[in-house]
């Protein structure tokens, strides 16, 4: 990770004195952690794919505002949030907001059934439609970005206090919903 | 309700120090109620970690366009002006070189002169004024004789043209006088032969 955060400050710097290349590169490491997220997040691959651009594009033409290169990673998802909130501002009527249980329906991953059991993506699927979306998207940066409680709190620019209590609470949630599961044997 | 000395979801994400995971590795050990609560906790982190990311239907990127692309001054001047950082830097760089430089050129400082005496003062005021007056007076008198010098040679020059031109009268004079003596003398040689011609 050391070393990957060394190169990608390296590709950072060669970026911003126009090398396209570099940036390429850069993407190629970062596309798809970012576009798994906005999935995630917005439920629908044409819109993570189109919104996954617009992300590596603002980054493109920001990233000379990016002071420490080592804060890459929290510095790029913070983008990929706003726009994805953009989005669901964009989708949902004025003054009309997003309730628990009415997150949009997340498909089954299209590779989901080779490896593991279609119930189980199910399972996991429906687990996280029950939570609110800021819990769902703590759990996303949490357990599947890997992000840590500080970085989550400069992406959601909130407090680390604020952004502890999501997790935890969502994973009670999903606990509720998954430990029972398994454990009567589903897998 | 959890009775271990930490939170259970600390533990599973890690972010408890090594005395206090040990300790709560202690107590789950014994207690079987939080021993089945973290077991659950795991197999929900497991479960959720089943979803696998997807692999990215179209690869991200974008084409170099030299129309788009900074200037090496403009992207210099973007990079400083971009950068908290390099901008107080910089600031602060200026700011040491106005000092150093304000440093070496500054103006000397005036050196604190002892009490004057008045005598001296008025002997020195004095000599000053003299040497004033005395640079006045010869000015004065230098512009005097330049002046006097100066009329002088016009009236000499003005003597010497009129002198010129009497003398220029003088000799015409004598020419006219000349002339008509030969026509007087013409005249009576003219009148002699005459007479000398009638008595024939």
């Amino acid at each position: 990770m050391i070393f990957r955060a060394v190169e990608d400050a390296d590709l950072i710097r060669k970026a911003r004195q126009g090398d396209v290349e570099a940036y390429n590169l850069l993407i190629s490491r970062w596309e798809k952690r970012v576009y798994n997220y906005l999935l995630r997040i917005l439920g629908e691959r044409e819109d993570a794919l189109d919104l996954s651009q617009d992300v590596f594009l603002k980054a493109y033409q920001n990233l000379r505002k990016l002071d420490d290169p080592a804060r890459f990673a929290p510095w790029l998802f913070r983008i990929a949030h706003n726009e994805a909130f953009s989005a669901f501002r964009r989708r949902r009527p004025e003054g009309e907001t997003l309730g628990e249980g009415e997150f949009p329906g997340l498909d089954v991953p299209a590779g989901a059934g080779a490896a593991f059991p279609i119930e189980l993506s199910i399972a996991v699927t429906t687990a996280l439609g029950k939570l609110n979306p800021e819990q769902r998207e703590a759990v996303i940066l949490k357990i599947y970005q890997g992000f840590k409680f500080e970085e989550m709190a400069e992406i959601l620019a909130c407090p680390v206090s604020t952004v502890k209590s999501r997790v935890y609470t969502a994973l009670d949630v999903l606990k509720a919903q998954l430990a029972p599961l398994k454990s009567r044997g589903v897998t | 309700m959890s009775c271990s000395p930490f939170d259970l979801r600390d533990y599973l994400f890690g972010e408890l120090a090594e005395p206090d995971r040990r300790q709560v590795e202690a107590h789950v050990h014994s207690c079987a109620h939080c021993n089945e609560d973290l077991e659950r906790l795991r197999l929900t982190h497991s479960t959720l970690l089943a979803l696998r990311d997807e692999e990215v239907p179209q690869r991200i990127g974008f084409v170099s366009d030299k129309v788009f692309e900074p200037s090496p001054l403009g992207r210099a001047w973007q990079s400083l002006w971009g950068s908290s950082p390099k901008l107080g830097f910089a600031s602060a760089a200026m700011l040491s070189a106005a000092l150093v430089i304000f440093a070496f050129f500054r103006p000397a400082a005036a050196v604190s002169a002892p009490p004057a005496d008045p005598a001296k003062i008025e002997q020195q005021v004095s000599a000053r004024v003299t040497a004033a007056v005395e640079r006045a007076v010869d000015e004065s008198e230098a512009r005097q004789a330049a002046k006097a010098t100066a009329l002088l040679a016009a009236a000499e020059q003005r003597f010497e043209e009129q002198r010129q031109a009497d003398r220029a009268n003088m000799e015409n004079l004598a020419q006219s006088i000349v002339v008509l003596q030969k026509q007087v003398n013409v005249s009576k040689s003219l009148l002699a032969r005459a007479n000398m011609e009638e008595p024939r």
